[in-house]
């Protein structure tokens, strides 16, 4: 196993820059799973990687919303950490990525969301602290230092979330002597453990679309492109 | 002392606009955005008063708490400096604007809240991540495009409804009918989360089954569908995902 450095660096600038980009500004959505783990494949040379736990991530965390005071799990941490790990970790068996090595970076990181709020709680202390800072300078007429502490509220986020994602992708290498010691079965069994949990997250997304009927839509969606495929399959066999 | 300028040249109005982009760079629980409001329209106040007790007195009262949804705070920052120009010229008191912003701030937030967090990032998530299947990473682009088409033209039109209407951006903002939109968004999203649970189970039976091909598909159907039963029982999601990881795996191993 060896550790390529360059991609533990551009997996923590991309954790740290779409970080930014969630809490701190604009908020275009670059942070949304699907963008930030499919940009992260992309970057660390995995694309596929990333686009498919960017996919599942994205319907599992449908739902999660910033409301008022109240936080939410962050699903962007997840998703940068959890394709960075899957890119690593597929990069070091050498062998291109599969739904086995997708199943276990979601296995073992999807928790990174709740570790993300734990962070996002914490780091209000450091803010509350700029905004006794900028009242007590406007009380004493200093409106330029006042107004600075708006900008030094983003750094922090950079600084954690991409630290934490450069060690997903560290920690990407050091997982691929444990999965080359899975038995065959069970890498079968983690190759199907990927399209039932992406068939859980697809369920997730639907109740927390927060649609009055959302299972007559659900139902309704789901009848469509079941018949479309079974037309297609059809077809293909004639 | 210098008369304050009749109207705000563009080049503050688009510093103010691209300055209350940074709403939330330091929210904190006390004040909430009470720093990203006053750092956003800080550039205006600095033209409309001069450097001295009135400057500082205009900043401090955008220090107070302010919370409200990052994009429809853009009506409420067009509304400050709509107002902070009424009393630069002296035509209304400071009260007035800061009566302003505490009683929009909530009802814009609940309407930014359920349009833009509730339905249209849903929505666009949910469309987005069921064409994976058939654009593949074009599906990414397509997500920012549909996602920031609204948001971004919303974000723009409101700041711009806010500075040319102040108070009466409430009349233009109710008439742009956002819940029923929302409520519309939000049955796309359940229907494309449908759509992608049926299409991930049908390929998985025809990749892998074989003669079980069937079987396979409609055990992952019913898996989704029991998902679903179990996460509105406040079942909690990590659980159900666990849980269908685990029974799939053992399948895989043995079947």
């Amino acid at each position: 196993m060896s550790v390529v450095w360059t991609q533990v660096a551009l997996a923590g600038l991309w954790g740290g820059l779409v970080a930014l980009e969630r809490k701190a500004f604009l908020q275009a959505m670059m942070s949304r799973p699907l963008v930030a783990a499919t940009v992260m494949g992309a970057l660390l040379d995995d694309v596929a990687s990333g686009l498919a736990i960017g996919m599942l991530l994205e319907l599992f965390f449908l739902g999660t919303a910033n409301l008022g005071a109240a936080l939410p799990e962050n699903d962007t941490l997840a998703a940068t950490g959890t394709s960075a790990a899957a890119a690593t970790l597929s990069a070091a068996t050498g062998a291109g990525s599969t739904p086995a090595i997708w199943s276990i970076a979601v296995l073992l990181f999807i928790g990174l969301g709740r570790v993300g709020r734990k962070g996002d709680r914490l780091l209000e202390g450091y803010t509350a602290r700029l905004a006794r800072v900028a009242l007590a300078s406007a009380e004493a007429g200093n409106i330029t230092r006042a107004m600075r502490q708006n900008l030094w509220g983003m750094w922090p986020h950079f600084a954690v979330y991409g630290t934490l994602t450069a060690l997903c992708a560290l920690l990407g290498f050091f997982i691929e002597p444990l999965l080359q010691a899975l038995p065959p079965v069970v890498v079968r069994g983690l190759a199907w453990a990927w399209p039932a949990m992406a068939s859980v997250a697809a369920a997730i997304a639907a109740q927390g679309s927060h649609a009055r009927r959302a299972p007559l839509f659900a139902g309704l969606g789901a009848a469509v492109v079941t018949a479309s495929v079974v037309c297609v399959l059809l077809l293909e066999d004639r | 002392m210098s008369a304050p300028p009749a109207a705000l040249p563009f080049g503050v109005l688009l510093r103010v606009f691209l300055r209350s982009l940074f709403l939330q760079a330091s929210w904190n629980p006390k004040g909430m955005q009470n720093l990203g409001l006053a750092y956003a329209v800080y550039p205006a106040l600095a033209a409309l008063y001069p450097q001295g007790p009135a400057r500082e007195e205009a900043v401090r009262r955008h220090l107070v708490f302010f919370n409200t949804h990052p994009y429809v705070a853009a009506a409420i920052v067009g509304g400050v400096i709509n107002h902070e120009e009424r009393i630069a010229r002296g035509e209304e008191t400071p009260d007035k604007v800061v009566a302003f912003k505490a009683a929009l701030m909530g009802p814009l937030a609940a309407l930014g809240d359920g349009f833009f967090w509730l339905s249209l990032k849903p929505a666009t998530g949910a469309v987005s991540a069921a064409l994976v299947p058939l654009l593949g990473v074009w599906a990414v682009p397509l997500f920012l495009v549909l996602y920031n088409l609204v948001h971004l033209l919303l974000r723009v039109r409101l700041y711009w409804l806010g500075l040319t209407l102040g108070d009466r951006l409430v009349e233009a903002v109710a008439r742009a009918n956002l819940p029923a939109r929302g409520a519309r968004l939000r049955a796309v999203a359940a229907a494309s989360a449908g759509g992608v649970a049926a299409w991930l189970a049908v390929s998985f039976g025809a990749n892998a089954g074989g003669l079980y091909a069937p079987l396979l598909a409609a055990g992952c159907l019913a898996l989704g569908v029991a998902s679903y039963v179990l996460v509105s029982r406040r079942v909690p999601n990590y659980v159900v995902l666990y849980v269908a990881a685990g029974l799939a795996c053992v399948a895989g191993a043995f079947l």
